[in-house]
């Protein structure tokens, strides 16, 4: 009985704290007439897919998903590379400045995004890459970058360096060595960072305001409240279909690779 | 590799084994380097020489002033508010988001039905995003619509349908409540993977010596927590004190400027008052506010190595 | 198979010196051990001849090549690790294939030295394990196995029993002796534990505080130790120190220690080493030198540890503490009163400062010591 009703506690907590979720999803099911219903209903009397028809077929929103997916994507893979040789020099490599270097990623990561936001914007207007992808891509590997090499180093630090050297005796070469042996062991580890990556570059809001303000390089942040939210009307329907489409990638981040957020988290947000 | 190796390398075989090795070393940090100084190095730098400039944003023209724009803003109200405005954001929500971290982490760490999909559910709001998360918010506080106030009304806590974001002081409250629910599953997180390696046999040996449940928490939980729990308020209070997407789309920094922060005054002085220089000049004093934490942070990591 | 010769070998970290002035020639088929208390720089010294630390100055040679500047997989030598350092994504036959694979050996000539270091070491059925899978002692034999499946001019061990159990490390230690007798290879082998140096060694290089003290044969080092610091590394128990002083007095030598005064013959002892009046030194007698007799020195036996087939014995001899061993037939027991008698032909002398080694032994040194020593 006692464990029955600690149960039912714990479960109304989460519930608690899970009920905004949970309401997003189904408000966005509800017809729209439904939606300004006094009192709320709890559950939508009717369901309809008709705003996830509309956000797809008659808005913008595809454009807006596929630029996010082609900015995340590239923030990804180029910080995951750029990284992984980054954090292999830092944590298996002796030269002199070393230190320095690994407090200087450390401090660019708790870096604030607004002290840089103006210059970067003036630099890409110099060079003339504004309001492209690409710029977002430059801008977001300022926080991905140092965020990345910060976790792959503490992953990195962790792989026994005795297996390096037998690789290296062996007859592998350094490069040999790391391809052969650290990369395989480091597999877990880049997975969890690149899930992180993605995650922080999908749901970038600043530079993308800053940066761009053209709907072609638009991203879900931005575009879908330029397109939805106007100082006169709220298009609470469509945003909550929106909502729930733009949570997509991390809910399947969340079904497939739940024990990779959690080895991240501990690397980099508690260790490090 | 192997094979490239294996060849002769005249202009190598004169160096050192271990300077090769260095000079390797050097050549796999340097896209790091390189990138590190066209994209947080120089900006970081022009950001500190821009606000030496007044600077009006939708021509880029700027003229010399000097410390002119540090002492413009000392001088004004603004900047000291928003100061004030972003202390209280950051202790408000980091207060709530330790006290709930904490205890949805212990919540967490006991055994009950279906606890992964629980542990999914509390850290979701941390890694959706924020537009996602201050929409839906919004839609809860909803003057007229919004559940939240039918919800309260319904059970005899409030009489009226409340403006949660329209007035003083629940914006400030609405704003540090959604703070709270978006960051303390960073704070669970943390919490419970400390937790999960609290070893039993402390818990064990203290119920013989005699102590109770609350005996146990204090005793031996909570020392136990103390550096991860400080790690946590440290990394927690920089972050919480540079938001800008959340307070930015809850409320603007308004009503007027009640919920106006640092990172919201740059935003402000660059795009809306089109004053580039100005702006510069808040975000390299937000910098030097934020360096104290920052170097507090080094310490311990370094305590922490050694 | 080669020798392998480090000369003037210098390494310092930082401002700490590890290793100063290393000397050693390793004859071709030689199974040399580095003995010595951890942090003497025995493994600093193993994984520069590896290739994996760098000397600050000196030359490493494998054969009559300098290898100071070639990378680890080029100096042809294979290395067993203290943790083994098996791939743990490879599975055993993978890990041992790995060494060939490096070299470019043929898929089907691969696969037969697998099979023959699989078959030298009796893990046949294991080979399609992953490492996690397999005992501590199994891990062992693999990386015996992935050591073993090339034929390298050296091998280099780095503590390789130290992981396994008290029983089944004499078992290894056995095997490794085999396995060296068989392939006659030349064999550089880092342990802290005296008794795998005793049992497996051609020479023992005995290095304390990144200085090597004595390289010689076990038989040299336990019966003529250079100094206090081999003396008292060596041998279980410890060998007995006394501090004293020592007067030439015509015929004889007496050495004096507090109420305890012995009478010596003086040709124990180098003329040179004798000064005009008292010489302070450190009296080192082994346990086994520790005899009982009917009109020695009054003594109290203090503890008795019997280990059944002798007993290791606890004395206070006027004041100073006293380790022996007694056979198993004389029951002692504490609070016993005996009469002590030193082996006066197996006591050990040396300088009370320098801890250098005063006996007259020691003159031949250049003809005992072995042919291959660089000085």
């Amino acid at each position: 009985m006692r464990r029955f009703l600690f149960n039912l506690f714990a479960w109304t907590v989460v519930g608690l704290v899970a009920f905004p979720l949970l309401w997003t999803i189904v408000t966005s099911l509800k017809p729209q007439t439904e939606l300004f219903r006094i009192p709320p209903s709890l559950l939508p009397g009717e369901i309809t897919f008709e705003h996830y028809r509309r956000l797809l077929r008659e808005t913008r929103f595809p454009t807006y998903f596929a630029n996010s997916v082609v900015v995340a994507v590239g923030t990804t893979v180029v910080v995951i590379v750029v990284a992984l040789l980054g954090a292999h020099s830092l944590t298996r490599f002796a030269y002199p400045g070393r230190e320095r270097l690994a407090q200087l990623v450390l401090f660019t990561y708790l870096l604030p995004s607004v002290v840089l936001v103006i210059p970067l914007y003036l630099l890409l207007v110099e060079v003339g890459v504004a309001n492209t992808l690409f710029s977002l891509t430059i801008a977001y590997t300022t926080f991905a970058l140092p965020f990345a090499l910060w976790l792959l180093r503490s992953f990195m630090a962790g792989i026994p360096q005795d297996l390096e050297a037998a690789a290296m005796v062996d007859g592998a070469s350094r490069m040999g060595a790391f391809v052969d042996v650290i990369l395989p062991q480091a597999l877990p580890g880049i997975i969890s960072t690149a899930v992180f990556t993605f995650i922080l570059a999908w749901n970038e809001y600043l530079f993308a305001l800053v940066l761009v303000n053209q709907d072609t390089a638009r991203t879900l942040t931005t575009g879908v409240i330029n397109m939805l939210v106007t100082s006169f009307h709220i298009e609470w329907s469509l945003l909550m279909a929106a909502s729930v489409m733009m949570s997509v990638p991390i809910i399947i981040v969340f079904a497939f690779l739940q024990k990779h957020l959690t080895r991240g988290f501990g690397a980099g947000g508690v260790k490090g | 590799m192997t094979a490239v190796e294996a060849l002769p390398r005249p202009a190598e075989q004169g160096l050192k084994l271990s300077t090769r090795y260095g000079l390797l070393g050097a050549l796999l940090i340097a896209p790091t380097v390189l990138i590190f100084c066209a994209v947080i190095v120089y900006p970081l730098v022009s950001a500190i020489y821009l606000s030496l400039f007044s600077i009006y944003t939708p021509t880029l023209k700027g003229r010399w002033v000097g410390l002119g724009n540090y002492a413009d803003l000392l001088a004004s109200g603004e900047f000291w508010n928003a100061l004030g405005v972003n202390l209280i954001w950051t202790a408000g929500t980091l207060v709530l988001q330790l006290v709930a971290g904490v205890a949805l982490a212990l919540l967490l760490h006991q055994n009950i039905v279906f606890r992964s999909l629980a542990r999914s559910l509390i850290l979701f709001p941390y890694f959706m995003s924020t537009v996602v998360a201050v929409l839906v918010w919004r839609w809860l506080f909803n003057d007229l619509y919004g559940i939240l106030n039918h919800a309260m009304m319904w059970t005899g806590l409030l009489s009226m349908p409340l403006d949660w974001l329209g007035r003083m002081p629940n914006a400030m409250i609405s704003v540090i409540l959604v703070g709270a629910w978006k960051y303390f599953p960073f704070v669970v997180i943390s919490v419970l993977a400390r937790l999960q390696t609290i070893p039993d046999h402390l818990y064990e040996a203290a119920t013989m010596d005699g102590a109770g449940r609350w005996a146990r928490f204090t005793d031996i939980t909570l020392p136990q927590l103390r550096e991860v729990l400080f790690i946590v308020i440290l990394l927690r209070a920089i972050w919480d004190f540079k938001e800008f997407d959340l307070i930015y789309l809850m409320t603007g920094g308004g009503p007027v400027t009640s919920t106006m922060t640092l990172p919201l005054l740059v935003y402000k002085q660059a795009f809306a008052l089109n004053e580039m220089g100005g702006a510069s000049a808040v975000a390299v004093l937000m910098m030097i506010v934020m360096l104290g934490f920052m170097v507090l942070y080094f310490r311990t990591g370094r305590t922490a190595e050694n | 198979m080669a020798s392998v010769t480090f000369e003037h070998i210098h390494k310092a970290f930082g401002s700490f010196v590890a290793i100063e002035d290393f000397n050693l020639h390793i004859a071709a088929g030689e199974f040399v051990s580095l003995l010595g208390p951890s942090g003497c720089g025995k493994t600093t010294t193993l994984r520069m001849l590896a290739g994996l630390e760098h000397p600050t100055s000196g030359t490493i040679s494998v054969g009559d090549r300098v290898v100071n500047d070639l990378p680890p997989g080029k100096r042809d030598i294979a290395m067993v690790f203290q943790s083994y350092a098996l791939y743990p994504h490879m599975t055993v036959a993978q890990n041992i294939e790995y060494p060939l694979k490096k070299r470019g050996v043929a898929r089907a000539e691969r696969r037969q030295q697998v099979q023959r270091a699989a078959a030298l070491l009796q893990i046949e059925p294991l080979l399609d394990r992953k490492p996690r899978q397999l005992s501590g002692g199994q891990q062992q034999r693999v990386a015996l196995g992935r050591a073993l499946v090339r034929n390298p001019a050296a091998f280099l061990l780095d503590e390789p029993l130290s992981n396994l159990d008290a029983k089944l490390r004499a078992h290894m230690r056995a095997e490794l002796i085999e396995l060296h007798q068989r392939i006659g290879k030349t064999m550089v082998y880092v342990t802290h534990d005296q008794l795998e140096a005793m049992t497996m060694s051609d020479r023992i290089a005995v290095l304390d505080k990144g200085t090597l003290q004595q390289c010689d044969t076990p038989h040299e080092i336990y019966h003529r130790p250079v100094n206090a610091v081999v003396a008292g590394f060596i041998g279980t128990p410890a060998m007995n120190f006394i501090s004293g002083t020592l007067r030439a007095e015509s015929a004889r030598l007496l050495f004096e220690s507090g109420s305890l005064s012995l009478s010596l013959p003086r040709h124990l002892v180098r003329e040179e080493a004798l000064a005009a009046g008292d010489t302070a030194i450190t009296l080192g007698v082994r346990p086994e030198d520790v005899g009982l007799t009917a009109d020695g020195l009054p003594a109290i036996a203090k503890v008795v540890e019997p280990t059944g087939h002798e007993s290791i014995v606890f004395y206070d001899l006027s004041g100073h503490k006293m380790v022996g061993r007694v056979g198993p037939d004389i029951r002692l027991k504490a609070g016993d009163a005996v009469r002590l008698t030193l082996n006066s032909n197996k006591l050990h002398f040396f300088h009370a400062g320098t801890g250098h080694r005063l006996n007259t032994d020691l003159e031949p040194i250049a003809a005992t010591a072995a042919p291959g020593r660089v000085a």
